[in-house]
């Protein structure tokens, strides 16, 4: 009950301190409004956004990553870092000092260069890897536009017109990095791990772009503010983008009553879409299941030559992508700042109270983003490695068909019926298949076999069949085979 | 028999679409993350007995030990008298019999006037008992060699580390600890202000029973004469009747 507690109030604690940063921002960017020249809160934008956010989240995630990886793996994880003052000396923090100690760690380190490593280039590489990423949260709403002491301000640095194309050019150029890390690092591995990327990044980005058409068609935008949309109250008229509803049950269209309804959130209307996203901008990433370029089991990765700092900027601008891509995410599936439900009344009631109002919702995109970040890394530490040839078959044999015909089908049912129910229904029906077929089992055997809802290898191991082991689910390829065979002796 | 080798083996829908059965991967990451997160860990060092819903297994091992196993062989020490001083009489059998030659002993011997009378009765002690346990091999022969069981590995504790080598050169003052123990027949039940006449227990072993409990043959020292000491609750007629 003790940990219950604790942990519900480290969570509390974070969402505290993710709208007192939203507060400020928004606070902040009035203020320079009123007091600086027109526009200057998206200067101000770029600091709340980019470097406090964004950072912060990415770098606390440096250590989210090692200490939620150990609870999925039933390990403690670090937490032998202390902080040598009184009162803290035997608290582990929760493994926060490793922070401090990582980073220090990487400052103070020796900065190596290889013999004949071309150095412009080898210093250059971590710039590449690292500032495209940085700049790709540029796009992505993270709150509402409000009315603050008269001037509206709105939590995003720019709002160009060609919207996410901006998103996959600049996501693409991430890749230079990479492979002129690992050309430049006169190492083969490097070499390798570099072209790997290369041709990882090759195989997906036609995947990452066809899966958002589906969503621009949609929406009939490439621009993330209207794809987002906006709710009945701030426009004044009716609801666009992710704001409105596909179905409204109750409420009335501007504030009258509790609204509540099936939204129009980009993962009810193109799941597939979603999928095929997500699993590209995985690859983008290149964390795991997509890691071949790192594959630090067989070649360490196109970082190998790389020590101090340098490695760090590689390692950083990894986690601050998976925030952009939680972040985008977020904005183009799960609504951005808006809530599911309930937002117009919401808007209604807090119409006088711009900032509180601005702030609740910009919270609510960091709590999206903080949860699309966890489930990052749930798959990160979920899934082994694709082998090479199957990443292959994944972006050009899977995604590409799977992407195309999902724009054929969303296009003609957007024609059919411009309310998007028709999508929003195909939508539904597709996740409905993915459940039923992920809660269900193998008939026959399967069932009295019984992992139970997914047990996985521990459901297995029942004393009733203790066979010689091999015939049980180890060998996962030969799993169906086995299950079926010893099925039918019990 | 007949194991049919295909191009593809994934028979299962599941499995051939692959999706359903990596959310079913993503429910058993995230189960135990939830688990783990909210479970309240149990620090109990015998894993196997633990009990609460978290699923960790870790012995964090400064704060957490593990007890070590009944025998264990540990760090040395020296088992002091009644008195405090070692129950060593500098024999030099553990010397002798260490293969390798970690244990170096002065020996001493009692003046005949000495002042406190009772030391008297035993002629020899140790004025310096030296162990080098960084050369000790814990093969537990001077334990076996002692005559006067002054020698034991019962601490259940390994050597601690320390920063230089001079610190695991451990002498009397670091070696003599733990409960003070007499034996029936040791020369110093002899002395003068002995608690108990030693002509009873002249054929006693040191050997049994080690002179904290009791002893395991008490109709060979006769009625009337077990040892005193016994564990808390104890009687010896309890004991010997069971």
């Amino acid at each position: 009950m003790n940990r219950v507690l604790t942990v519900l109030f480290a969570i509390g604690f974070i969402v505290f301190l993710l709208a007192g940063g939203v507060a400020s921002a928004y606070a902040v960017g009035g203020l320079v409004e009123q007091y600086g020249f027109s526009g200057a809160s998206r200067l101000t934008n770029i600091l709340f956004l980019m470097l406090i956010f964004v950072m912060i989240i990415a770098t606390l995630l440096t250590l989210a990553e090692r200490k939620w990886s150990a609870l999925m793996q039933d390990r403690i994880g670090p937490n032998r870092a202390r902080i040598a003052l009184p009162g803290l000396k035997n608290r582990s923090l929760a493994g926060l000092p490793f922070v401090a100690a990582d980073s220090l760690k990487m400052l103070s380190k020796e900065d190596f260069i290889p013999e004949h490593a071309n150095r412009f280039l080898f210093n250059l590489a971590p710039l590449l890897a690292f500032a495209p990423v940085f700049a790709l949260f540029a796009i992505v709403p993270a709150g509402p536009s409000v009315e603050l002491w008269g001037h509206k301000v709105d939590m995003v640095v720019a709002t160009p017109d060609f919207g996410v194309l901006y998103l996959l050019a600049i996501a693409s150029l991430a890749v230079y990095g990479t492979a002129l890390a690992g050309w430049a690092s006169n190492n083969k591995f490097a070499l390798l791990g570099g072209v790997r990327a290369t041709s990882q990044m090759i195989s997906y980005e036609v995947a990452l772009g066809l899966s958002l058409v589906g969503l621009m068609l949609a929406f009939s935008s490439v621009q993330l503010p209207s794809i987002i949309g906006e709710l009945a109250a701030e426009t004044g008229g009716i609801a666009y983008g992710q704001a409105r509803y596909l179905w409204q049950w109750t409420g009335g269209p501007a504030g009258e009553g509790f609204d509540f309804g099936l939204p129009a959130w980009g993962i009810l209307l193109q799941p597939l879409g979603f999928i095929g996203f997500f699993a590209a901008a995985f690859a983008e990433t290149k964390r795991a299941p997509f890691d071949v370029p790192e594959g630090e089991s067989e070649i360490i990765g196109y970082f190998v030559e790389y020590s101090g700092m340098k490695f760090g900027l590689f390692m950083i601008s990894e986690f601050v992508e998976v925030v952009v891509l939680s972040g985008v995410t977020a904005a183009l599936f799960f609504g951005g700042y808006h809530l599911p439900f309930g937002g117009e009344w919401v808007a209604a009631q807090l119409k006088d109270q711009p900032l509180v109002y601005a702030t609740l919702l910009g919270t609510l995109f960091w709590v999206k983003v903080l949860f699309l970040c966890f489930v990052q890394l749930l798959i990160r530490w979920t899934f082994p490695r694709f082998r090479y040839d199957q990443i292959q078959t994944l972006g050009w044999k899977m995604l590409l068909p799977v992407g195309l015909a999902n724009i054929f089908i969303s296009g003609a049912l957007v024609l059919w019926d411009p309310s998007l129910r028709m999508l929003a229904i195909f939508g539904l029906l597709q996740l409905g298949v993915l459940m039923a077929l992920t809660l269900s089992r193998k008939e026959g055997g399967e069932a009295a076999h019984g992992p139970g809802g997914g047990h996985g290898a521990l459901g297995h191991g029942h004393d009733a069949h203790a066979l010689p082991g091999a015939a049980h689910g180890q060998a996962l390829p030969a799993h169906g085979h086995a299950t079926a065979n010893t099925g039918s002796t019990h | 028999m007949g194991y049919k080798a295909t191009q593809d083996p994934r028979t299962d829908v599941r499995e051939r679409t692959y999706l359903p059965e990596l959310l079913k991967g993503l429910g058993i990451t995230a189960r135990h993350f939830f688990r783990n997160l909210f479970g309240t860990r149990d620090t109990n060092p015998q894993v196997v007995d633990r009990t609460g819903t978290s699923l960790i297994t870790t012995v964090q091992y400064p704060e957490e030990k593990i007890p070590y196993p009944p025998g264990y062989r540990g760090l040395h020490r020296l088992v002091p008298r009644d008195d405090g001083k070692p129950r060593c009489v500098a024999c030099y059998m553990c010397a002798t019999i260490c293969p390798a030659q970690c244990i170096y002993i002065e020996a001493g011997e009692y003046e005949t006037e000495a002042k406190e009378g009772e030391s008297r009765t035993i002629e020899k002690y140790p004025t310096q008992f030296v162990i080098d346990e960084l050369r000790c091999i814990v093969c537990g022969l001077c334990v076996d060699a002692c005559p006067k069981d002054a020698i034991r590995m019962d601490t259940y504790e390994h050597t601690k580390p320390e920063y230089n080598r001079q610190g695991f050169v451990y002498d009397i003052p670091k070696l003599l600890k733990g409960p003070p123990v007499s034996h029936p027949s040791d020369p110093w039940n002899k002395r003068e202000g002995s608690e108990e006449p030693h002509h009873v227990h002249k054929e006693a072993h040191t050997r049994v029973g080690e002179g904290l409990v009791q002893l395991k043959t008490p109709h060979a020292v006769g009625k009337g004469h077990e040892p005193k000491k016994l564990g808390p609750g104890e009687t010896p007629t309890s004991r010997t009747h069971k």
